[in-house]
């Protein structure tokens, strides 16, 4: 006997047993995502109050967590277990639409009427789009840009945030003071995707994208960052913080300058003592080519929904409520018809302007069913120049050789 | 040993290495009362400057940890139970022959611990899914992570079981009793210390069960406290001082226990060799 | 059939079915996931043929796809020197431990005992610590070496390509001393006070002592604790997403979370599985040391 026989006996068992209960009125949709583990997301707060509506739908709503979000969606989906929709990191969200595990929802959309496909940034949409076809809807979005901290600007007495690499590389220099274990700037170059997250936007800017990486701009962002850890403006532990972790040394005062996204600012409010701003990244020239990172989540139905209308229909509301997704939950939505109320920090309302302006140059990361394989070639030649193991170009040349390989 | 001083050296030697050993428990008290900033200070502060102890009410409530400790509690028992029943017969067995047949079944149960459970996890998910056990997850847990923690388990009492002397047993099978008898009343009862203290580890390392639990049980009420310590870790954030608010909270307990009881879980290891 | 009933009260059949349960448990358990980890590695996976068994047949491709990849010698030495370092450092510190505490000293045992939390503390918090402990400039160990004036500068335990693979040895040490003093604490007290009395009389000092009763007395414990050790430090696998990520440039990458890696962040759970068979060959062998060491013992 086999296993899927011995899986279909206990299916007609359990479909027995089910035929015993009597019949359910409601249809029950089962929503994935990691909001709500500790302070109230979107999705778990949409989803009690959508079930607090009672409509002939409820929602059945599981957190997981972060890391282990695509893990137990695959398994999931390859056991028929799979949730009706599921957020995922905008990365990841090729993996599933590539291969048609997500539903087409192109007509769906068009004929909808709270959803306006036309009001979506560029990028977000991208990210959920494969061969021409919708296969989901962005989220949130976010993006990095770079935070300075005012008051060492002026104690160095520097007027402005650096507009190109090798002012950004001058300035950290600067403001580099051991003394008082300052350094002049912080980053994240670890061996994960938030590496790849912070250094493809300097490859884009200099020309080159995530299936070009051995351009000559690349090998010089590169090797500028090198220079910074080799002068120790940058400490060497950038290779293995986390932007989280590597902003906290800037909020603590012992870094001058940090690249990172729109989540620090609540932190920031509260645990910065001093005066901070933010800068667009800096271009490889000046007035060059911007880009930056495209964060954020997206939404997506799984192809193998009993209920696709019901689906959509959940799906239709969690877009309905976009416009609080600023002020409530204090992410930025992924369009462009929803102006960001001013929140009354100043320094923070300051801070968004800087990160909405730059969210129009940010670039999705693929979409790439296997992005996860490309993410990795780039970030290993990341850390090996970093770490003066191979010179630049040999180690993004050879990066370039294995993403060739993974795209054809 | 005639020279007065020298047990009271060895006595400051051992607090020394221990203060050292220790160091990162006192460490993680110390860095969940610090704000979220102050820990990536340079240079380090070894005692916060504000210590904030409302993160303890704060995180219990805020993580609904009553019910994460109770799952776990429910789960290392399980675990612990399955394994002593199975494991004891089994490590009894092995202890008592010499043979190539007994060195094979030693070699098979190591050599089925080798693969980490986060290579497992897949196929046991699959399998659990086929026979319908996803739908009671803490029982699947419980048996994948037995399954995990039993040859330990055995090689630990089967050492313990060398250790009783076979003459015992074989004057209770000459005195008339059955080998089932002679098994529960004289060899059992000889082994019990060494038996007890393997269940005590066993049961605190199932405690800390983490890579079965965060595949298998998806509804929040029925996982453990690993499992509700992962939600501190988002993608752009990791709350270090909640992190080691709630790891406090949840070592802090069995620590304890386990503090208790150190005495007799080390005299009951070495005693259990009887000589 | 009350031969049967009679076998299984008084014969082997008690012993077959005390064994035999245990057997067909971890069989059921842990056997058929391991065949379904080989049978992967022969295979194409792809999420869709992620829940079944029939899938296309790969035969070696996905071995000499996991040799191809540039990280792969670099991973067999990182793993070599993980596994022979992790248990030199926790068989040597644990033994030198094992020892000291069995001296005779007021509160030897209840501090022996402190000594034990490492097993109680679960691998995540113990990421956590660790990785707080051995960062770079707020790093608390760091900062106790510059005080005691052992190094100068800033060793970057978790980002230098030269210290990263042992800041995860360093961690790994700490966790599994507890369990390697506790097995050999138990292995010394269970030989007789007499044999040293006697050598002692025949004039012998404390290392001849050592060599010649400790040693030999002890080569089972020893092996057992050997054997889990490798077992328990190729498992491994909590510290290296906390610590390092494997980073910089897979310097601190081993097998285990190689597996972990292709299987759970690059989905390619073929390449995954074939780097646990591979894995395998390494126990396989540290098996046969360990059940080789007890076929000498002699029961008491």
């Amino acid at each position: 006997m086999t296993l899927k026989s011995i899986g279909l006996m206990a299916g007609i068992a359990l479909a027995a047993m089910s035929m015993a209960v009597p019949a359910m009125a409601q249809t029950v949709i089962k929503v994935w995502s990691i909001d709500g583990a500790n302070a109230p997301g979107i999705a778990d707060t949409l989803s009690k109050e959508f079930n607090e509506k009672n409509t002939d739908i409820q929602i059945d709503y599981r957190i997981v967590p972060f890391d282990d979000l695509v893990n137990e969606a695959l398994r999931a989906f390859a056991t028929g277990q799979a949730p009706d929709i599921i957020s995922l990191d905008n990365p990841d969200f090729a993996l599933f639409s590539s291969r048609g595990a997500f539903l087409d929802i192109t007509e769906r959309a068009a004929a909808s009427d709270v959803i306006d496909t036309s009001v979506y940034y560029e990028g977000p949409l991208n990210s959920v789009s494969w061969d021409g076809k919708l296969f989901g809807l962005p989220k949130y979005t976010d993006t990095i840009a770079l935070f300075y901290n005012k008051d060492l600007f002026a104690k160095a007495g520097i007027a402005e945030a650096p507009k190109t690499w090798s002012e950004l590389v001058d300035t950290a220099a600067k403001l580099t003071d051991p003394a008082s274990n300052t350094y002049g700037i912080t980053f994240s170059a670890r061996a994960g995707e938030e590496g790849t997250f912070q250094y493809l936007p300097w490859i884009q800017m200099a020309g080159g994208n995530y299936d070009n990486v051995n351009v000559p701009g690349a090998v010089e962002a590169i090797d500028d960052w090198k220079a910074m850890i080799d002068a120790k403006s940058a400490s060497q532990d950038v290779l293995s913080l986390g932007q989280w972790d590597s902003t906290g040394t800037f909020n603590s005062g012992n870094a001058a300058m940090a690249i990172s996204g729109p989540w620090e600012l609540n932190r920031m409010s509260t645990d910065a003592k001093f005066d901070w701003g933010v800068a667009l990244l800096p271009t490889q020239t000046e007035g060059g080519a911007r880009s930056s990172a495209l964060g954020g989540f997206n939404w997506g139905i799984f192809a193998s929904t009993k209920h696709p209308d019901e689906a959509f229909k959940v799906l239709e509301y969690y877009i309905s409520q976009d416009e609080r997704m600023f002020p409530e939950f204090s992410s930025i939505p992924a369009r462009s018809d929803i102006a960001l109320p001013e929140t009354g920090v100043p320094l923070k309302d300051a801070a968004l302007k800087v990160f909405q302006e730059q969210l129009q140059y940010a670039q999705p990361r693929g979409p790439h069913p296997e992005w996860q394989k490309i993410s990795k070639a780039i970030y290993d030649a990341m850390q090996q120049v970093l770490t003066g193991q191979v010179p630049a170009q040999q180690a993004l040349d050879q990066a370039q050789a294995t993403i060739k390989g993974i795209t054809g | 040993m005639t020279r007065p001083y020298v047990p009271w050296l060895l006595l400051g030697l051992a607090l020394a290495l221990a203060a050292v050993y220790l160091f990162p428990l006192y460490w993680m008290y110390v860095t969940s009362l610090k704000t979220g900033s102050e820990i990536f200070a340079n240079p380090p502060t070894f005692w916060p400057m504000a210590p904030d102890p409302s993160i303890y009410p704060a995180v219990w409530t805020r993580r609904t940890m009553g019910t994460f400790m109770w799952n776990s509690v429910l789960i290392a028992s399980g675990v612990t139970a399955i394994t002593v029943v199975l494991g004891t017969g089994c490590a009894y067995v092995l202890a008592r022959y010499r043979s190539a047949w007994i060195d094979f079944g030693l070699f098979l149960i190591l050599m089925l611990q080798v693969l980490p459970a986060s290579v497992m996890i897949t196929p046991l998910f699959v399998g659990f899914n086929q026979i319908g056990l996803l739908n009671y997850p803490r029982t699947a847990v419980v048996l994948a992570a037995a399954a995990k923690a039993m040859p330990f388990f055995v090689v630990l009492v089967r050492a313990t079981f060398m250790s009783v002397p076979r003459e015992l047993e074989e004057a209770a099978l000459v005195d008339g009793n059955s080998r089932v008898g002679a098994f529960f009343s004289i060899v059992l009862p000889l082994a019990r210390n060494g038996i007890l203290v393997c269940a005590i580890l066993t049961f605190m390392s199932a405690f800390g069960e983490y890579i079965y639990s965060k595949s298998i049980i998806q509804d929040t009420s029925l996982q453990p406290a690993s499992v509700g310590l992962s939600g501190f870790l988002g993608p752009n954030s990791t709350d270090w001082n909640s992190i080691m608010a709630y790891s406090a909270i949840y070592v802090t307990p069995i620590l304890a226990v386990f503090v208790l009881l150190q005495r007799r879980i080390v005299s009951g290891l070495t005693s259990g060799a009887l000589k | 059939m009350s031969r049967f009933f009679n076998s299984m009260r008084d014969g082997v059949g008690f012993d077959l079915i005390l064994v035999g349960a245990a057997m067909l448990f971890l069989l059921a358990l842990a056997g058929l996931p391991l065949v379904y980890n080989v049978l992967m590695s022969f295979q194409q996976v792809d999420m869709f043929t992620l829940g079944s068994l029939i899938r296309p047949f790969a035969g070696f491709t996905n071995y000499v796809a996991v040799v191809a990849q540039p990280e792969f010698w670099l991973v067999t030495k990182n793993t070599l020197i993980f596994v022979f370092a992790s248990m030199a450092g926790q068989f040597v510190i644990g033994f030198a431990l094992a020892i000291f505490f069995a001296q005779n000293f007021p509160g030897a045992s209840t501090i022996r005992g402190l000594f034990l939390v490492s097993w109680v503390m679960p691998g995540l918090v113990v990421g956590a610590l660790w990785s707080s402990i051995l960062a770079g400039d707020f790093g608390v160990l760091n900062f106790l070496l510059r005080s005691v004036g052992l190094i100068e500068g800033t060793i970057f335990w978790k980002s230098d390509p030269n210290f990263a693979l042992w800041a995860v040895v360093i961690a790994n040490i700490w966790l599994g001393l507890a369990f390697n003093m506790l097995l050999l604490s138990v292995g010394l007290a269970a030989i007789p006070r007499d044999l040293y009395e006697a050598a002692e009389l025949d004039g012998a000092n404390a290392f001849q002592r050592f060599w010649t009763i400790t040693l030999p007395m002890m080569r089972s414990t020893i092996g057992a604790v050997m054997s889990l050790g490798l077992i328990g430090t190729l498992q491994q696998f909590d510290l290296f997403p906390a610590l390092t990520e494997g980073g910089p440039a897979n310097t601190s990458t081993v097998a285990g979370y190689w597996a972990w890696q292709m299987s759970f962040q690059l989905y390619d759970f073929a390449k995954g599985a074939t780097i646990s068979v591979m894995m395998f060959v390494l126990v396989l062998f540290a098996s046969v040391v360990y059940v080789r060491s007890t076929r000498h013992e002699v029961r008491g």
